[in-house]
């Protein structure tokens, strides 16, 4: 059945049809929101708060914008209101470049991307380097690089300008790679 | 008029800040031609790359039983 009819369905009030949503879209849920805390019990919360978000909702779901798109942004607003209300953790600034971006330290890397699943150093390396980033900017390189979203649906979600959602998402790879980079790189003989 | 010459910072912010869009404007041939003369700079483009590869390799699967807790917390259990 397509999304359409099962939206249709499930804002007339069929179980059936909210249930086959929540199938559908659980998997991504669950993942985006554990990329952003990097913890599990916490993506589970926000899964489920999220779904319950929808089934609250859904019957204001106008279907300007893709049940999805939707989605990760009920999820970006709760994982940043939990950030604020956590803790008074205080960020690196990603005002300066020259600290990110030095071209003096430049090598390749001796890890490929590939090894990621079986590698459980390089996964801690990961969580730890993403940590460090901001929320904002870090949901903001999620959003972007890695569900594959374009700019101007990133901008959407975040209610940002795209040229705010460009100089995070710039910093933001700026960072992430520098953080990477003094774990990674070799030198070469 | 004499173009300003490219230097790598140039290149990486540049890489930066548009990996993943249209790069056909006229500073990204020169970029383009910069890339594939500087050994630093195409390191530093694969790594950029990488980082954004690493945390798209990173995923996890829904824990066992989430499901059924998910449909239970939402009250659509049959």
């Amino acid at each position: 059945m397509e999304e359409r009819e099962l939206i249709e369905l499930a804002q007339a009030g069929d179980r059936k049809a909210l249930e086959e949503l929540v199938k559908k879209y659980e998997s991504t849920v669950y993942n985006f929101s554990f990329k952003i805390c990097r913890d599990k019990d916490r993506a589970e919360n926000t899964m489920q708060e999220t779904f319950m978000s929808m089934v609250k909702n859904i019957k204001q779901f106008k279907g300007d914008s893709k049940l999805s798109t939707w989605l990760y942004t009920v999820v970006s607003n709760h994982c940043l209101m939990a950030a604020r209300n956590a803790s008074k953790r205080s960020y690196d600034s990603l005002d300066d470049e020259n600290t990110y971006i030095d071209e003096k330290k430049l090598a390749d890397w001796n890890v490929s991307p590939g090894k990621v699943a079986e590698d459980k150093e390089l996964k801690e390396l990961l969580d730890k380097a993403i940590s460090k980033l901001q929320p904002d900017y870090r949901i903001v390189f999620l959003l972007r690089d890695v569900e594959g979203l374009s700019t101007e649906e990133t901008a959407k979600i975040r209610n940002l300008s795209v040229a705010a959602v460009k100089s995070r998402l710039h910093r933001a790879r700026a960072f992430l790679r520098h953080e990477l980079n003094e774990k990674l790189k070799y030198e070469k003989a | 008029m004499k173009k300003p010459k490219l230097v790598c910072k140039d290149v990486m912010e540049h890489i930066c800040e548009n990996l993943g869009e249209n790069l056909d404007s006229p500073k990204c041939s020169t970029i383009r031609a910069h890339l594939d003369n500087c050994d630093n700079c195409q390191n530093y483009f694969r790594t950029v790359e990488d980082t954004i590869q690493f945390y798209k390799n990173y995923n996890v699967d829904l824990p066992e039983g989430a499901h059924e807790r998910l449909i239970e917390f939402l009250g659509l259990t049959k």
